[in-house]
């Protein structure tokens, strides 16, 4: 012992001091982190004096609990029962993954915490929500299932008609069939078609032009102009034909070529800067060089594949760049000078439009016919007249269900925002059949029992593909391409328990228990003073140091702080002033057997370890289950406890004991009352 | 100063067990008020400008279907009402429900906090409890036995372990004993705060066994008395100002904590307080004379 006393003495004092400069260097770190703030100031104290550009710190806070900072924590269970037990983790997961991408977009909650967590056969999920004011909003958005429907104009009476509704359907109709064959009577008979259709037409708009409705095309009256396509000029109808509206006599008078039409396909390639390009690639030069290089190698048996493989166009690759039939003024100017030049089965030049590069592959080309004609039109009624339908609208069964994949695109026309919709190969068919049988009438599309958008149909599509243009904004154009695409839970949930905390009350804790922390260290602080004396004196500085490192690292290693873990940050102050008590104690009892100061301190260290270790352990054992125990409450004591525990180890035997090295030799040898609290005799 | 501890070995041990009976007495007879985290329900905290009185809120929240609901002021202007699991629809509905009838211009309704918890949740949490318990048990034994190991002369060294648990059993059931009161007459509930305090509780108790433990270790391995009830008299002696100290000043931070904190931690600091003194005692007044008590018994 003699032999260790004496290295003590010798060989650590420049050492000892090397280590109080690192203590200071610490602490002085730690309030940097703790206090950014004050720290910047000074920062730009100096950088305003010297004119150097220290960089300042960031001035990011602690951490803080929902219970500190307002905000729900929501547990839903999730009902697996229909699943095997293979695919329930991962269904599970995709609930996850919706509900995130549900508070995070429809939300917009910057950093939610979703995750899920399995007990025994049940999955839950764990939803934490901080700064959320109305949770109530939240729930009802996160459990919500966005019910996207196909609509079509309901053509089916609410009821039956009853006897006498029907006989004055009949009776209506029969009059109707009556004076359309009276006047198909004398238009065999050769009567002049336009004063006929004067005095029969019920049409008020052509009867008054002889009937002539002017050249129509495919998309209005598409029942007369299939007929016209089939006959010729002068011919007129010998049967009733039968439109949307009622029987129609009908005579075609001349026809014309219509507007040319093409279809082709496109790659395009935005680049920063040029208009919709949301995530460019890109620059401007690299956009050209790449298209140059597409240029040089597509022919147009692969052009595909490099639609696939590099367009930008939103939804592009999954249509294989298709722009289907279009007609002039439909697309940009320069696009439509190159496209309509161009030959068949060829692929364009590089186009540069605002949009960005474009490569075209013209597919092909028509001219549809447009036919001038004149109807003598006889109203009939259908039963809807008679008696309404309760709906306006009727179900088509193609739904959300059948919908691949949504996209926010862009009309090249009139550069509306829109939501494309992409239907798998169930969506596609019924969509084909719904919009051939409802050309020339409206479809509804309603998002959660609304109707968002009522476009008209002009021709059967069969692509599968469809675009909601409504009058979006981007914003709320990507919401509901975000809504769509998460669809339907993959598997309902049901909301097992929540936990909501209001921000004021959050910051009331937060002031109170700070309050409290500071007040419980004062409290220590003077009974140390008091009771230890100069010990207790560097006991309290080295207390303070131990605050500033538990805060600092609570700070640089993310320890959320909740309510509970400063409960247990205050409940570790007690616990470092124990280690503390505990070598004091041992001081005083090696000072009354009569050795010195030094080696009465440096025994005290040695044998107040092994209490210290052992004693703090177990405190240490039980913060390991804690923290197993779960989230929330419990985690946040036992992480800050079993922090502040390891920390004030360290304080207590390196700080205290490098402070009572510094100070104990200005000191006689011997104990007097700075130590003891009573003279030695 | 030498305090005879060790002389009335049997009084201490007879106070402490009396302590235990009684508090095991009140635990089957008043029992524990368990809290939503354990039965599942919802936790309503609201503020008033204007606090009505509480058979009114009462009144209100049966007309809403809610049973036997319990209305606790809190604070100035403030309310804790618990009752049975609520939907989100259903909270919607009684917030609603409130708000039309006691709220206005003049009184705002605020909802402070809002928990509820099913009946999942609430099993998970109590069969949790029980394993962390037995667990943190378990290991303070073995780590116990473990420190020590090289202490098996005159008592075996598992049976430091043995009756640091026994000292630990003593603290929890005061705290329960305590809280069982004070949920019979203030309707204190526990929740899993409580738990988390027992098992604070566990932790700093055998800590505080563990310190009395090292030294009467050391002045056994020092030889410093021929007698063992005298060597432990001298360890307890030597330790007994570190443990009313160190209590001392973990009751200081509690106290203010208590005092100034936030009502929710309350209940928490309660517990973990007379946890706290429950544990110094025991380590000075239980574990110690039974420690004496089993060698007598050896010989």
């Amino acid at each position: 012992m003699a032999h260790k006393k004496k290295r003590i003495k010798s060989s650590t004092r420049s050492q000892l001091r090397s280590k109080v400069a690192g203590i200071v260097a610490m602490f002085l770190l730690c309030l940097v982190v703790v206090f950014p703030g004050n720290a910047n100031q000074g920062i730009d104290w100096i950088n305003n004096n010297a004119n150097i550009g220290i960089p300042r710190l960031p001035e990011a806070g602690f951490n803080l609990g929902l219970d500190l900072q307002g905000g729900a924590h929501l547990v839903y269970q999730a009902n697996t029962a229909g699943l095997k037990d293979s695919e329930r983790a991962d269904s599970v997961e995709g609930v996850r993954d919706v509900i995130e991408r549900r508070v995070r977009g429809g939300l917009g909650v910057a950093e939610p915490l979703v995750q899920t967590t399995r007990v025994g056969d049940d999955y839950r999920i764990i939803v934490e929500l901080p700064g959320v004011a109305d949770v109530s909003q939240a729930i009802s958005m996160i459990g919500e299932t966005p019910v996207l429907e196909f609509k079509e104009a309901n053509d089916v009476p609410a009821r039956d008609l009853t006897t006498e509704e029907r006989k004055e359907l009949d009776d209506f109709n029969g009059i109707a069939g009556k004076k359309i064959n009276e006047a198909l009577v004398k238009l065999k008979n050769g009567a002049d078609f336009g004063a006929l259709a004067t005095e029969y037409s019920e049409d008020e708009r052509s009867k008054v032009n002889e009937g002539n409705l002017g050249f129509i095309n495919a998309n209005l009256f598409p029942e007369i102009y299939t007929w016209a396509d089939s006959h010729a000029v002068d011919e007129y109808t010998t049967e009733p034909l039968t439109s949307f509206t009622g029987l129609n006599l009908v005579k075609k008078i001349s026809e014309r070529d219509g507007a040319k039409q093409v279809q082709a396909s496109h790659l395009l390639i935005c680049y920063r800067g040029s208009n919709g390009c949301d995530e460019p690639l890109y620059s401007k030069r690299e956009a050209k060089e790449r298209m140059e290089k597409i240029k040089a190698e597509a022919v147009p048996e692969n052009f595909i594949e490099y639609i696939k493989e590099y367009t930008t166009e939103p939804g592009g690759a999954e249509r294989e760049g298709d722009l289907g039939w279009f007609g002039e003024g439909q697309m940009v100017k320069e696009f439509e000078e190159v496209v309509f030049a161009m030959e068949n089965n060829t692929i364009s030049d590089i186009v540069e439009t605002e949009y960005g590069y474009h490569l075209i592959l013209k597919i092909d080309e028509r001219i549809q016919k447009e036919y001038e004609v004149a109807r003598i039109l006889v109203n009939t009624k259908k039963e809807t007249d008679i008696l309404p339908p309760t709906e306006e609208w009727k179900n088509t069964g193609l739904s959300g269900k059948q919908l691949e994949r949504a996209e926010i695109t862009e009309n090249y026309q009139t550069g509306e925002i829109q939501v494309s919709l992409k239907f798998d190969k169930e969506g596609s068919d019924l969509f084909a059949d719904i919009t051939g049988r409802n050309v020339g009438q409206p479809v509804a599309i309603f998002l959660d029992g609304v109707p968002i958008s009522i476009p008209v149909v002009n021709e059967a599509i069969m692509s599968g593909s469809a675009v909601i243009s409504g009058s979006f904004d981007l914003n709320e154009a990507k919401l509901l391409s975000r809504r769509l695409n998460s669809g339907a839970l993959p598997v309902p949930i049901d909301l097992i328990s929540q936990q909501k905390v209001d921000a004021t009350l959050g910051a009331d804790s937060l002031e109170k228990s700070f309050k409290a922390g500071i007040i419980g260290l004062i409290f220590v602080i003077l009974f140390m003073i008091l009771y230890y004396r100069l010990p207790g004196l560097l006991a309290v500085v080295s207390l303070t140091i131990y605050a500033a490192l538990v805060l600092a690292i609570f700070k640089l290693v993310g320890v959320t702080l909740t309510l509970s873990g400063i409960a247990g940050l205050i409940l570790s102050i007690g616990i470092a002033v124990d280690a503390n008590v505990l070598v004091f104690e041992r001081l005083k009892e090696e000072l009354k057997e009569g050795k010195s100061l030094k080696t009465a301190m440096e025994e005290a260290f040695i044998r107040a370890w092994s209490s210290i270790r052992d004693g703090n352990i177990t405190t240490l054992i039980s913060c390991a289950f804690l923290i197993w125990f779960g989230a929330g409450f419990i985690q946040g004591f036992a992480v800050t406890l079993a922090l502040g525990v390891l920390v004030s180890m360290f304080t207590a035997f390196i700080i205290t004991r490098t402070i009572m090295r510094l100070v104990f030799p200005w000191f006689k040898e011997e104990g007097n009352i700075l130590f003891l609290g009573y003279k030695k005799k | 100063m030498n305090i005879p501890f060790i002389t009335y070995s049997k009084i201490w041990v007879g106070l402490s067990a009396s302590f235990v009976v009684i508090s095991i007495i009140l635990l089957f007879t008043l029992g524990l008020k368990p809290g939503i985290d354990f039965t599942g329900g919802s936790l309503m905290e609201l503020s008033f400008d204007n606090r009505p009185e509480v058979s009114e809120i009462k009144t209100s929240l049966v007309d809403h279907e809610i049973e036997n609901p319990v209305v606790q002021r809190t604070g100035d202007n403030g309310l804790i009402i618990r009752m049975q699991f609520l939907t989100e629809d259903e909270h919607q509905a009684v917030l609603g429900g409130l708000r039309d009838e006691f709220g206005g211009e003049e009184n705002r309704v605020h909802e402070e906090r809002f928990e509820t918890i099913g009946a999942a949740i609430s099993k998970q949490l109590r069969t949790r409890s029980m394993w962390a318990a037995i667990f943190v048990c378990l290991a303070i034994v073995l780590y116990v036995a473990y420190a020590f190991r090289r202490v098996s002369k005159p008592v075996a060294s598992w049976k430091y372990g043995l009756l640091a648990i026994i000292a630990l059993g003593h603290d929890v059931l005061i705290v329960m004993g305590v809280f069982a009161l004070l949920g019979h007459f203030a309707g204190v509930e526990v929740n899993i705060a409580f738990v988390v305090a027992l098992l604070t509780i566990m932790g700093y108790s055998v800590n505080d066994t563990i310190v009395v433990f090292d030294r009467i270790r050391e002045n056994l391995i020092k030889r410093v008395s021929p007698d063992f009830g005298e060597t432990i008299n001298i360890g307890l002696n030597q330790t007994l100002m570190r443990s009313i100290n160190t209590s001392v000043t973990t009751i200081l931070v509690l106290l203010a904590l208590y005092l100034f904190g936030g009502t929710t931690t309350n209940e928490f600091v309660l517990a973990l307080m007379v946890g706290v003194i429950s544990g110094a005692y025991s380590s000075i007044f239980l574990a110690s004379p039974l420690l004496v008590l089993i060698e007598r018994r050896r010989r």
